[in-house]
């Protein structure tokens, strides 16, 4: 017999489930996932780990580009493996696109466009009449694009 | 102590200039989702996993050149049935 300290990985799915609430919550409508959106912005927007809510200030504009960006499709629902806990989404495309994009923010538009993820593309990413399009990394628990670790 | 952190992975950018994807370039991006081989496999067992991901790779690529193939028919009708029988002519390789 040992006791081993850990944090659970069960409660670590339970986290990105939205089952466990220490503070403020919501009060949900359903037990549904969350729509969470992708928006695209240019060099000159300032975004990072402050940023707590989706902001139209210099998002993208540009032909096949609409305001608040793409809804994400959520390829894999909160799993573990291992002690990890992760989910992932499925790439998502703006067809026919002529626009230029530095960065993206992955929102929740179902709790007040809150802020999930900020993505840097490290450069300037550009469409001309053509598809743009954000692959997400391989879905496992050392890559997926949300983890708790 | 208790401790856990919080990840984001990285994600790629691909995006084209007058004109689409490719078949090719999509069952890249479709194979990378589907098998994953780990760098410190063993050699052996790497070599094997990535001739099995060029296999599946080599469906998956036939099977998206059919589907554009079968696309192109359906839009050609279209297309005819809109009275612009013209028009089909774009759609030829």
């Amino acid at each position: 017999m040992a006791i081993s300290q850990a944090m659970a990985t069960s409660f670590k799915v339970e986290i990105l489930d939205g089952i466990h609430n220490f503070g403020t919550g919501v009060v949900r409508a359903s037990t549904a996932a969350d729509t969470f959106k992708i928006a695209l912005y240019t060099s000159s927007a300032t975004l990072d780990s402050t940023t707590t809510v989706y902001t139209t200030s210099n998002e993208v504009v540009g032909t096949g580009y609409t305001a608040g960006g793409n809804t994400l499709t959520i390829s894999q629902v909160p799993t573990s493996t291992s002690t990890t806990a992760w989910l992932d989404f499925a790439d998502t495309t703006w067809s026919t696109s002529t626009i230029t994009a530095n960065g993206a923010l992955i929102y929740n538009s179902t709790q007040s466009n809150k802020a999930v993820a900020i993505l840097a593309f490290g450069g300037d990413k550009t469409s001309t009449a053509g598809d743009f399009t954000i692959i997400f990394p391989t879905a496992n628990s050392s890559s997926a694009i949300i983890r708790i670790a | 102590m208790l401790s856990a952190g919080f990840f984001e992975g990285d994600v790629k950018v691909l995006a084209t200039q007058g004109r689409g994807f490719t078949p090719e370039e999509i069952a890249e991006r479709a194979i990378n989702k589907v098998i994953s081989v780990g760098k410190d496999s063993h050699p052996t067992i790497r070599a094997q996993a990535e001739a099995y991901k060029a296999h599946i790779k080599d469906v998956i690529l036939f099977y998206l050149k059919e589907a554009v193939q079968s696309d192109r028919t359906t839009i050609a009708n279209r297309l005819r049935d809109a009275g612009h029988p013209e028009l089909t002519k774009l759609l030829e390789n």
